[in-house]
């Protein structure tokens, strides 16, 4: 009996224990939060959402802050993936457990300029007189709301083809002129799905959808993109639109497209493999992809329209927001931050580690960026195709709260057509849904 | 010979389901090269994939916090359960099936639907960063009072009498009587207990902040990366290495889960 007693209290003794050193626990997390400034630095916490090898750069980037500033010290929080981290950022609005500066993937842009958490970046660069207009134009075209900039790029990428240079030989093509036009592209893909399974593959995303139309100046939503006006009406059944469907429809039909899924990774095993030969993917990849293939890679231009010049893409990846959820003085330690990473030498050593764009064109006289490029040439593709970009409101990149959900319509749409739809029955429903998700 | 032959499809499933695992022990061991190319064993048995999985976040320090919150819980729910079970079941009382019933009925809610309204709580109680606010929301479980009344209804109500008639309180008969009877049905509990919340990644990963209070689940998710290819090979030793507690945890207490999941089973 008195066993069984003993047993009992040492459990809730445990229990007791357990609470107490959780809240011991609670007084050592809010010093190390944001609030408290220790020693003479001031301290801010930084909310990412980078991980795997982009983590890694990241920390050593905030490293390198920490021991150059005498005033501050940035804490990087990793909070798992875009929207994991933007669910808990709306959670802790308005309480001391906010953050100084949070990056945002560029889809949550026009929910973050509303959301009344954040101090447009503009009012910082006005303050301080930071001059903007050694950043790529093309970038901060999509991150300007009303000639104001919200907040500072940070990660950017595009989309870009990739393609096996091994299999183009064997099938004939030359391996240093890929197609460049959709009916190209289909003569292509049927020509190397001689050769191998499949000629061409793209991961069901909205995101490729997104750059295929910007890239043939077709708008994505009314008044200008969503730029000049809340947007009112999806634009994405457009005859652009349309020729974007029928071709990949064109192709699935004949046999010489696959349809691997909708993650990032779905095509890539295959493309490493060289079961497929060319497919689109971030060009956040290039080195990654060029390190797993057994075979020579080549990169080129997303296709564009038969008979159309291409119009470039629009800018993909995240940016970073200041947050007016922590006092000036911390907010004026945030900017500090982001001067420091706005700087050439950083974002060279950031692209060359990751394969993101520098967002500043000096970045590419670094020599640190200039060995990578080098070694890869493949990654120039990428950047000329950022520059050539024809800055426009096509090319400038839709705007409106609801794109994350757009994007899943998309999706939706592309997996039915591959199913079996009709293409224009597949878009037109699309773009009703779409339009319906704007009012 | 039919026995021979069940033991052949026994094995034959055991290995399908088992075939993930060990996939991913062996895709631990090659090198994201050979994982692409869609290769099941590796060439080289390498264990770098290891050293640099610990090297790149502190998993050891990770499954210490892991273990310590998985534990909390599972104490915590096998008194909370145990109580609440035993008053449902020998304390009658007025409405005590009609709050039984709502009480069961809260299992129809995702945990999903409550996590921000439980998350501000939390961050009102200060719990931010705490093994409080990782473990407390998960003490109360409908699905664990639910198993321990119908075991606890299995014990005969003479026991329950007789013990009455010798003088002996209800919260000794608790703790002599009800707790020690039910033994499977208590460890099928905890372990089913440590296994759910050992597996949690969003409650944590929302409550904590700081690396030292941060669990397995979001160091593994720390190594997938998004937009780049991961090293599948860095991420499969992380997910082995975290499978092992795990699965040590189901070898010794399978038994129990069996006795315990199907003794409140016959009377309802």
């Amino acid at each position: 009996m008195k066993k069984y007693w003993k047993s009992f209290i040492v459990l809730t003794a445990l229990v007791l224990v357990l609470a107490a050193c959780g809240g011991g626990n609670s007084n050592n997390g809010k010093s190390n939060g944001a609030n408290n400034s220790s020693g003479d630095k001031t301290e801010i916490d930084f909310w990412h959402a980078m991980s795997g090898d982009n983590g890694d750069a990241l920390e050593v980037i905030v490293d390198q802050f920490n021991e150059q500033s005498d005033s501050v010290h940035v804490n990087a929080i990793y909070q798992g993936s875009y929207d994991d981290s933007l669910t808990k950022l709306r959670a802790v609005g308005g309480s001391s457990e906010a953050p100084a500066i949070v990056q945002v993937f560029e889809i949550g842009t026009k929910y973050m300029s509303e959301s009344g958490f954040i101090t447009p970046m503009q009012e910082f660069i006005d303050e301080d007189d930071f001059d903007v207009s050694n950043l790529e134009e093309n970038i901060l075209n999509y991150y300007t709301i009303d000639d104001q900039l919200y907040s500072m790029p940070f990660n950017t990428s595009n989309a870009v083809m990739f393609y096996n240079k091994d299999l183009f030989e064997e099938a004939g093509l030359d391996p240093d002129n890929p197609p460049a036009t959709f009916s190209e592209m289909t003569e292509a893909a049927e020509k190397l799905s001689e050769v191998t399974d499949y000629g061409f593959t793209m991961a069901t995303i909205g995101w490729f959808v997104e750059q295929l139309l910007a890239n043939s100046n077709a708008l994505y939503l009314d008044n200008d993109n969503g730029r000049s006006g809340d947007a009112t009406e999806a634009l994405v059944n457009s005859e652009e639109g349309y020729a974007i469907f029928e071709w990949l429809d064109e192709m699935n039909k004949a046999g010489t497209f696959t349809n691997y899924g909708s993650a990032w990774d779905d095509p890539r095993g295959p493309f490493f493999a060289g079961q497929v030969a060319m497919y689109f993917d971030s060009t956040a990849n290039v080195s990654s992809v060029i390190d797993n293939s057994a075979h020579e890679v080549g990169t080129a231009f997303l296709p564009s329209i038969d008979g159309m010049d291409p119009n470039g893409l629009v800018v993909g990846g995240a940016s970073l927001w200041i947050t007016n959820q922590v006092d000036e003085e911390e907010q004026d330690a945030a900017w500090e931050f982001i001067k420091f990473v706005t700087q050439a030498d950083i974002q060279a050593e950031w692209a060359a580690s990751t394969g993101y764009f520098p967002i500043t064109p000096d970045a590419y006289d670094e020599p640190v960026l200039q060995e990578v490029y080098e070694e890869f040439p493949q990654f120039l593709t990428a950047v000329d195709q950022l520059e050539e970009t024809t800055p426009n409101e096509a090319s400038n990149g839709a705007l409106t709260e609801v794109l994350p959900e757009a994007r899943k319509i998309i999706e939706t749409a592309l997996g039915e057509m591959y199913e079996g739809k009709d293409p224009k029955e597949a878009l037109d429903e699309a773009a009703e849904k779409i339009t319906d998700a704007l009012k | 010979m039919r026995k021979v032959i069940t033991y052949i499809l026994l094995i034959l499933s055991a290995l399908v389901l088992f075939f993930p695992i060990l996939y991913a022990l062996s895709a631990s061991f090659m090198q994201p090269q050979e994982i692409y190319a869609g290769k099941f064993l590796p060439e080289d048995v390498s264990l770098d994939a290891y050293k640099t999985a610990f090297e790149r976040i502190p998993l050891l320090h990770y499954l210490n916090v892991s273990f310590w919150m998985s534990f909390f819980v599972m104490i915590g729910q096998l008194i909370v359960c145990s109580l609440a079970a035993y008053a449902f079941v020998f304390i009658p009382f007025k409405g005590r099936n009609v709050i039984f019933f709502s009480f069961l009925a809260t299992m129809l809610i995702p945990w999903e639907a409550t996590i921000i309204p439980n998350y501000l709580t939390v961050l009102n109680l200060g719990w931010v960063d705490t093994y409080m606010g990782l473990t407390f929301p998960f003490f109360a479980l409908p699905f664990g009072v639910f198993l321990l009344r119908q075991h606890f209804m299995t014990i005969p109500a003479s026991i329950w009498e007789s013990a009455q008639m010798d003088g002996c309180s209800r919260f000794r008969f608790y703790l002599q009587f009800a707790l020690p009877l039910s033994k499977s049905s208590l460890s099928a509990l905890a372990i089913y207990g440590f296994l759910t919340t050992w597996n949690k990644y969003l409650w944590p990963l929302l409550v904590t902040n700081d690396d030292t209070v941060r669990t397995v689940q979001i160091g593994l998710k720390m190594l997938i990366a998004n937009e780049s290819s991961s090293s599948w090979n860095l991420v499969m030793a992380a997910v082995i290495t975290i499978l092992i507690p795990t699965l040590l945890l189901l070898f010794v207490g399978m038994k129990y889960i069996k006795e315990g999941l199907t003794a409140g089973a016959v009377k309802g």
